[in-house]
């Protein structure tokens, strides 16, 4: 039988192709329920959500002139947690599967390579396979509404579809930015990834963007603004410093109406340049609100979506091998991409489930891995009055991470920190590997 | 349970602060916070980083069939190396070049530079030796010699250094036209050819292009209005 097989959507395009030997783009998203997983029960539920679900359930493919998404002849299988999240996806597991469903104790984990889709589509996903499970475990009779799907139906032209092509404008956004400050840091040799979890109330949070006149991710994005700039002032004299900006992705759904599956996010690079003058915590909230509330516009994102849907019409660089694209594309990436920002701040923003499944989940979570050229990133769920803000790195240092919950705790904002810190014996295969 | 430092909240049964390191008081805790709720395993996985030995494999084995049918072909037409010492010595070269850097995990341009040249050095010199050639020590190996530590120097500043990138290219360029003038030099020496026929045409545009990137490393009003002219 012929498998099914899929283009890459506008934004995938890239991922393939900046792909390093020991770094991919990936994303995670979990939940956590009141009792122990069932292994073999999670099993169940991923096998039937395979069918409505197929774009998720495939294998990365590298064609002469393109890569491509193809239906996988391998089953995912659950499997148990490791000591760090988003461990690297090899090649030859994504020639597998892109997709990972681990566990432990009470939770539940998806893994994504990023070509798939991004952290909206990814949670349509994950809050059907938790409420599929929850059905097979404690037999829940959930209704279709919200983020759940029929399990039975086929699935839809327009979750499969690519949103790029459809909402592109006439003519590209041109212009290109300066660099950004790179935070650097020592890197861990063997790829651990530290995540540091700030749990906020989500009321305060509100509360405190409210006082400001800004939203929770204008909030957020001052306070690490805020961080970093105390960082460069560290490390940097003011007359040499770079702009600070904070890259924030911009869930383009809500602004088109668009219920794709696939990736449909675009990012603005929003922040200050310090050698201008001193800035308070509320200006830079400020700015950045301003600056999202400017850019974030169905006009102005069409500009953004046209100079990445524009350059692949280019008869030139379509015909040329996909090997000579992954070469354009890198520069291209690592100029443009990630150069004009310091790090992610990601907000998937409020979860919402419905109330049968609520008193099984006590805990939703959105992790991002950290990126090509730096070290940390930031991603923020709310779920259950409760906000998770998840600091990720792939370096030692972790004084950005004390400068911002700190400074979330001055602003007036309990912070309770969870983290997954190494200082204790890991193990490869049952031999000790490390232990600090 | 709350951190005097940061101010945070932190895990039960955590015996430092994971922020800052402060020492949290805490009878729970039994020194290194082994009694705090895990929220992950202790299993790491094997630390994968896809290695491009298959390819080195794979050219290794091609470039020994080829090696072989060359040496082959050689014997049986001319019962001695002849031309065959050419190719050979190519394929040598090329190995050494683009599939010896692909068996090593973490190959390093620094490193692998000079054995490039080492190993084109190696190979002009059995040119010159077959050819009964005397050119190799006053001509190849100073030009060779000259390119390598030219291009060693400016990989090591693009690596190591992170600024002014114009002033390394100006000057690199100023250096490739004085290179050039090297070149026409041991050639004088070498095969008593004329001096200053060509390489002075190379310095002086490779100069003109050094000089312009040295201004413009200088002058910081002048390199933003080319960027903004020149963005791509």
């Amino acid at each position: 039988m012929q498998k099914q097989w899929y283009r890459l959507d506008t934004a995938a395009l890239i991922f393939p192709a900046v792909a390093k030997r020991d770094w991919c783009n990936a994303f995670r998203l979990s939940v956590t329920l009141n009792e122990p997983v069932d292994p073999e029960v999670l099993q169940k539920a991923v096998e039937k959500l395979a069918k409505r679900f197929p774009s998720f359930f495939v294998t990365l493919r590298k064609g002469f002139f393109w890569y491509y998404l193809e239906e996988s002849r391998h089953p995912v299988t659950v499997r148990e947690d490791y000591a760090y999240p988003l461990t690297f996806m090899r090649r030859r597991e994504l020639q597998k599967n892109c997709l990972r469903v681990l566990y432990y104790k009470n939770r539940i984990a998806l893994e994504f390579f990023h070509a798939l889709t991004d952290g909206r589509g990814g949670s349509v996903l994950l809050c059907n396979l938790t409420a599929c499970y929850l059905s097979l475990r404690y037999g829940l009779r959930l209704p279709v509404s919200g983020e759940l799907v029929d399990l039975a139906e086929a699935p839809r032209a327009e979750e499969l579809e690519d949103s790029f092509l459809k909402y592109t404008a006439e003519a590209a956004l041109g212009g290109s930015e300066t660099r950004a400050y790179r935070l650097r840091g020592t890197r861990e040799e063997d790829g651990f990834r530290h995540l540091t979890t700030g749990i906020v109330d989500t009321g305060a949070l509100v509360g405190l963007a409210r006082s400001y006149g800004v939203s929770v991710t204008a909030l957020l994005g001052g306070v690490m603004a805020r961080s970093v700039i105390a960082l460069q002032n560290q490390e940097v004299p003011r007359r040499r410093q770079r702009p600070v900006r904070i890259t924030i992705p911009v869930d383009l759904r809500r602004l088109y109406g668009s219920r794709t599956l696939r990736n449909f996010a675009l990012v603005l690079n929003t922040g200050v340049d310090p050698r201008f003058g001193d800035y308070s915590t509320e200006q830079l909230c400020k700015t950045i609100w301003h600056q999202l509330c400017a850019c974030a516009t169905p006009q102005y994102m069409a500009g953004m979506i046209a100079a990445n849907v524009l350059p692949q019409r280019v008869a030139a660089l379509r015909l040329a091998p996909v090997g000579v694209k992954n070469l354009v594309m890198k520069l291209v990436y690592l100029q443009r991409g990630e150069g004009g920002g310091c790090l992610n701040i990601s907000n998937l923003g409020s979860m919402s489930l419905p109330e049968e499944m609520r008193t099984y989940v006590r805990r939703m979570e959105f992790i991002i891995g950290p990126q090509r050229s730096y070290p940390n990133n930031c991603s923020v769920v709310s779920y259950g009055g409760k906000t998770y803000i998840n600091m990720i790195r792939s370096i030692r240092e972790k004084e950005l991470e004390r400068r911002f919950f700190s400074e979330l705790v001055a602003m007036g904002i309990p912070v309770e920190i969870e983290t997954n810190r190494r200082d204790r014996a890991l193990h490869i295969g049952g031999e000790t590997q490390c232990t600090v | 349970m709350y951190c005097v430092r940061c101010g945070v909240k932190l895990q039960e049964g955590e015996a430092r602060c994971p922020l800052c390191d402060t020492p949290v008081w805490n009878p729970e805790a039994d020194g290194n916070g082994e009694n705090r709720e895990k929220n992950y395993p202790d299993t790491m996985p094997r630390h994968y980083r896809e290695t491009r030995r298959p390819a080195a494999i794979a050219l290794t084995i091609l470039c020994a069939l080829a090696v072989a049918v060359v040496l082959i072909i050689c014997f049986r037409l001319n019962r001695r190396l002849g031309w065959g010492g050419y190719v050979v010595g190519g394929i040598g070269l090329f190995y050494v070049i683009a599939v010896l850097p692909c068996w090593f995990l973490h190959p390093r341009a620094e490193v692998f530079l000079p054995v490039g040249h080492a190993a084109a050095a190696l190979y002009v010199l059995y040119i010159c030796l077959s050819v009964g050639g005397r050119w190799f020590l006053p001509f190849a190996f100073p030009v060779i010699a000259a390119s390598c530590i030219l291009s060693e120097a400016m990989l090591c500043l693009l690596k190591y250094v992170h600024r002014g990138r114009a002033f390394i290219f100006g000057g690199f360029l100023i250096l490739l036209g004085g290179y050039t003038m090297l070149v026409e030099f041991f050639e004088h020496l070498a095969f008593g050819t004329g001096m200053f026929r060509w390489s002075l045409f190379s310095l002086a545009g490779f100069g003109a292009a050094g000089l312009f990137l040295l201004v413009l490393g200088m002058i910081s009003p002048f390199r933003q209005s080319m960027k903004k002219r020149f963005f791509f």
